[in-house]
């Protein structure tokens, strides 16, 4: 009887063993994009993970190896249930050491369940069952585990569950042959009430985990992604996720909102129009960033522009924007169009290397939110850009919110006036962003709201710009705004403390 | 492809260390390749055991007739054939001598260029006339005479500047404040607050007491007495004992001069803190101008004012003042060159000056009494394939510094960079004042040290700071030994007769080189190159 228990527990341990290696593999691919390098790398470290387990299964003395049993499966629920949902915080709070704590995890999980069969068949073995139909009866029913896993997690429990309360799941089912181990065996286990009261501690924190594991993961996942997610990619330069919840694509990179398909014509019209409706003889643009492609979409509305060179720094970003069906029909192929030049380069050695003038300038950058992208928006860039603007010429900037960051905002202004230019700072409203910031420099003084956009448009009319350059009493510049030298930095300063006061 | 190899080799070397019997350093397995520079070493050697320089029976195979020989090719002799250049005065040729640029070359690794030498230069003070022409000249500067000129920014260090790691953390800035008691906090600012009052304060004589160029300050006997004691005693006995303070005050000595507090003049310890008075009008006071080759960028411009027609490689192996004229005696690949100039700006370091120029005793100058001490350094360039991960939250700043560190930090190469992304590789510059022992015992440490010892030398602040990962993320490391790096300021140095008497030359050789000043610094070397032209031009 205890023999067949035994050999019931086989089962589920090598079902759970099966789970967590899917679990981890699926999440990897999940969240770091290309399964099969995922599967490939997760499933290796793991059976390679389990064989220094077999191996260090000799260590375990013959006497104990029926209570170290017990404690491994502990063990094993404790570690492999909450794997996944420790992953997932990993990920979205501390994005750095993602790989680490993976590979880590799938190490430590292999480990343990790498000892769990050598020790079962000594234990049997010890209870002088027959050897050949020992090695027999624990296979088979250790193979019949993984089948019964591998159907039974994708169909029912990862989409059910999801994968950290699956992961959890399985964690109990440890614990459950952990508990039940042990009472069977009671009468042969000295430490039994430190052990039994050991399992119950742990198959309360992974019962509580269970509870509250939707909850944690859709707060941590819910910031990065939220949707079904269509496109994942890390690049040496980003990580491109691309979600759809019904019509609405979003574009995430390193997890901050880019733009969603619902709203990012109001972001894009507001970001162009109300310079290029005022430059009816431009015919030479440059756009600085801007890889999706949805700024050019607007640039090649006007028939006299001969040319729009846009440079930006990944090329995986361009190449999706270029061929993927759903994002080219958002751009309307606009970086398959033959008057757009899609040139992967950083911006700044771009400027420095390259002498073009051109007649309006689109600089769409990620916010300022650390030093390296704050140099982006400092005097000595922007004396760099003026460079390459024509006499008459002007640039739009695209420059946070003026509500949730002002300081940031009028930093930005005061930056491009520092430079040289005169500026036009001009906001709208973004459902999926809130209020948002751009601002023209020119050269030149002189600029006035376009009388009439020669482009069709779904949301801007001259009225509507009108409007966007009156700023109302809770946006006006706060005092006492330095300009973004290189040597202080104030932007990123002042980005910090901004989003600071915003974010809870 | 190098490092690749390398790493194959490497563990085919670790596979047969698990064989009975095969024996193997695991430690050489995760580092980089190691190349070591010694510049001007064999030429300096050869001179000074004066068998193999010039080589007896070495005929003189070309004669060059000149106005004005300028003899070496750091800041000083450059500073000096840029202004004569730039006054008119076409007349000249420079001759590099065995390093060209001395402290302030540099190297390159792939499209990465890093200093061997020194990487910054402070906001010039109002009385640096010469350094101010030069920034105007390179268009760093606009109205670069003004009291806080606007600087071209992108040469401006960027934020962030510089940071320490203590106590297992980083804080901003080097002078130590994380985990420091408030009252040790407390000294820090007494000093500060002393050695700020100190920058206005004037002399009897009407100058400032601490001046760049350090000619010019004050020659107040009462403050020139403070040259008699060392920093150490004089902090002690102005009741100055933070350990933190002391720490700090003993890197910046390291720093400028290669000496601990203990070697260091007061007088220099405190002309240190209280001479720097330049300001920008777009930048902290603190500011200072900085380029990925470190001071190789200004001494190119130098450079490209004398032009490779008037520059002459090689290295000037003999000096002699003749009635009417000077000979110098010029070792090129092999051959011997003549140069005869009306007169000769030694621009060279006076240890070699000493060996080279015939009569110095003459001119008041006794080598073997007046040559003043030179610390040795070590400067190593990491090529890092990639940069190595920083604590969560981290940003590298421009100089990253360990608090009670054995070397005084590393530098990023790639900070000034305005990039969208940042680059895939950088160098890190790393600097060490070899200033605990003898400088001689120190050089001769160097001169057998293998190339094991120097890397774990070189790599002791990043290894404490990354770990592992830094062999992970090295690829190269390039280490250049100075023996004779800087003159330091140690007590006395102030009363160098040999020295003053060398300043004050004005015949036919005038000298020109930081070791007037007693300690080496950009401003110091242009200041004494720039007077040399000066007084050739009679102004």
């Amino acid at each position: 009887m205890l023999d067949r228990l035994l050999i019931l527990s086989v089962f589920v341990v090598a079902s759970c063993g099966l789970a967590y290696e899917l679990i981890a593999g699926a999440l990897a691919s999940y969240l770091l994009g290309d399964s099969i390098l995922q599967f490939s790398s997760i499933i290796g470290a793991y059976l390679f993970a389990m064989g220094i387990g077999s191996h260090l299964s000799q260590y375990v003395k013959d006497e104990d190896s029926l209570a170290r049993f017990i404690d491994i499966e502990l063990l094993v629920g404790l570690i492999g249930g909450l794997a996944a949902l420790a992953l997932f915080l990993v990920f979205s709070w501390l994005a750095a050491p993602f790989r680490t704590v993976l590979y880590a995890l799938v190490l430590i999980i292999g480990t343990l369940v790498g000892m769990e069969i050598p020790l079962v068949m000594r234990v049997l073995n010890q209870r002088q069952a027959e050897f050949r139909e020992l090695v027999s009866r624990v296979l088979t029913f250790d193979y019949l585990g993984a089948l019964a896993v591998s159907l039974l997690f994708p169909l029912v429990l990862a989409p059910k569950l999801g994968l950290a309360r699956a992961g959890l799941l399985f964690g109990i089912c440890n614990v459950g042959v952990a508990i039940w181990t042990a009472y069977a065996f009671r009468r042969e286990l000295p430490g039994l009430r430190a052990q039994l009261t050991r399992a119950f501690v742990v198959l309360a924190l992974l019962v509580a985990g269970f509870a509250v594991a939707d909850r944690l993961v859709q707060w941590s996942e819910k910031g990065l992604f939220g949707d079904e997610i269509v496109h994942a990619e890390t690049t040496p330069y980003q990580r491109l996720v691309i979600t759809r919840w019904h019509d609405d694509l979003r574009l995430h990179i390193n997890g901050n909102l880019q733009f969603s398909s619902r709203d990012e014509f109001r972001y894009h019209e507001a970001l162009v129009h109300p310079l290029m409706a005022t430059l009816p003889w431009a015919k030479r643009v440059l756009v600085l960033g801007g890889g999706d492609g949805l700024a050019a979409r607007e640039l090649l509305k006007y028939k006299q522009i001969e040319s729009v060179t846009l440079v930006d720094l990944d090329p995986a970003m361009t190449t999706l924007f270029a061929t993927a069906p759903a994002l080219t029909a958002l751009n309307q192929g606009a970086l398959k169009n033959p008057r757009v030049h899609v040139v992967n380069d950083d911006a700044g050695r771009w400027l420095e290397n390259h002498d073009q003038v051109y007649d309006a300038v689109i600089v769409d950058f990620p916010d300022p939110s650390n030093f390296a992208l704050g140099k982006l928006y400092s005097v000595p860039f922007y004396r760099l850009l003026k460079r390459h603007v024509a006499e008459h010429g002007a640039i739009v900037v695209q420059s946070t919110s003026p509500y949730f960051a002002p300081r940031s905002f009028w930093c930005i202004d005061a930056t491009l006036k520092d430079a040289g230019f005169h500026t036009w700072p001009y906001h709208t409203y973004v459902p999926s962003f809130g209020e948002w910031g751009f601002i023209i420099a020119g050269a030149q003084p002189g600029y006035a709201p376009p009388e009439r956009i020669p482009v069709p448009t779904r949301y801007l009319n001259p009225a509507a710009i009108r409007l966007m350059f009156d700023f109302p009493p809770d946006m006006q510049p706060p005092p006492g705004i330095q300009p973004n030298r290189l040597n202080t930095q104030s932007l990123v300063h002042y980005f910090e403390q901004d989003w600071r006061n915003v974010q809870r | 492809m190098k490092r690749r190899v390398f790493l194959q080799a490497g563990l085919a070397a670790g596979l047969a260390a698990g064989l009975p019997g095969c024996r193997f350093d695991g430690r050489s397995l995760f580092r980089p390749d190691i190349r070591i520079a010694r510049p001007g070493m064999d030429t300096g050697h050869a001179l000074r055991d004066r068998r193999a320089l010039p080589p007896p029976g070495q005929p003189v195979s070309g004669e060059i007739r000149t106005e004005v020989a300028i003899l070496g090719s750091g800041i000083a002799g450059l500073t000096a054939g840029w202004r004569l250049a730039r006054e008119g005065f076409g007349d000249f040729v420079l001759v590099t001598g065995p390093e060209p640029f001395g402290n302030a070359a540099a190297s390159r690794f792939g499209d990465v260029p890093c200093p061997t030498g020194a990487h910054y230069l402070p906001l010039p003070t109002a009385a640096s006339i010469h350094v101010r022409t030069l920034l105007s000249e390179m268009k760093l500067a606009d109205d670069a005479f003004a009291a806080a000129p606007d600087y071209d920014e992108s040469a401006l260090v960027h934020a962030p500047e510089s940071r320490l790691w203590i106590n297992g953390r980083w804080q901003e800035g080097v002078q130590p404040h994380h985990g420091i008691p408030p009252s040790e906090i407390a000294e820090q600012q007494r000093f500060y607050a002393y050695t700020e009052s100190l920058k206005h304060h004037l002399g009897r004589d009407g100058r400032r007491l601490f001046e760049i160029p350090l000619a010019l300050s004050s020659r107040d006997a009462e403050w020139r007495a403070l040259d008699a004691e060392n920093f150490a005693h004089w902090l002690a006995r102005n009741g100055y004992t933070a350990p933190s303070l002391l720490w700090y005050l003993d890197y910046c000595c390291r720093d400028d001069f290669g000496t601990g507090l203990a070697h260091t003049s007061a007088w220099a310890g405190l002309h240190y803190f209280a001479s720097r008075t330049g300001r920008a009008r777009n930048g902290d006071d603190a500011a200072v101008l900085t380029w990925a080759d470190g001071l190789n960028t200004p001494a190119r411009h130098l450079l490209a004012a004398v032009t490779p027609q008037r520059t002459l490689a090689g290295s000037v192996v003999r000096v002699r003042e003749r009635r009417d004229h000077v000979e110098a005696l010029v070792w090129q690949n092999g051959r011997l060159i003549r140069i005869r100039a009306r007169c000769a700006v030694i621009a060279m370091p006076l240890f070699v000056a000493g060996r080279v120029v015939e009569g110095l005793a003459g001119d008041g100058f006794d080598p073997s009494i007046h040559t003043p001490e030179h610390a040795p350094w070590l400067v190593a360039n990491f090529a890092m394939d990639h940069f190595p991960s920083e604590k969560t939250g981290e940003t590298l700043a421009w100089d990253n510094v360990v608090y009670q560190g054995k070397g005084l930090g590393y530098v990023v190469a790639t900070h000034q960079l305005i990039r969208a992304a940042r680059p895939e590789r950088t160098v890190f510059t790393a600097y060490h004042a070899l200033a605990d022992g003898e400088p001689r015992d120190v050089r001769r440490w160097l001169a057998g040290a293998s190339a094991d010892e120097l890397y774990d030398l070189a790599a002791s602040d990043l290894a404490e700071v990354y770990g592992w990962k830094l062999a992970r993320n090295a690829g190269a490391v390039e280490i250049t030994l100075r023996g004779h790096a800087m003159p330091s300021p140690r007590p006395g140095f102030l009363g160098n007769a040999g020295t003053q008497a060398l300043a004050a030359a004005d015949g036919r050789l005038l000298f020109a080189h930081s070791d007037l000043s007693g300690y080496s610094v950009f401003e110091e070397a242009a200041w004494w190159g720039w007077r040399a032209a000066g007084r050739l031009l009679g102004t």
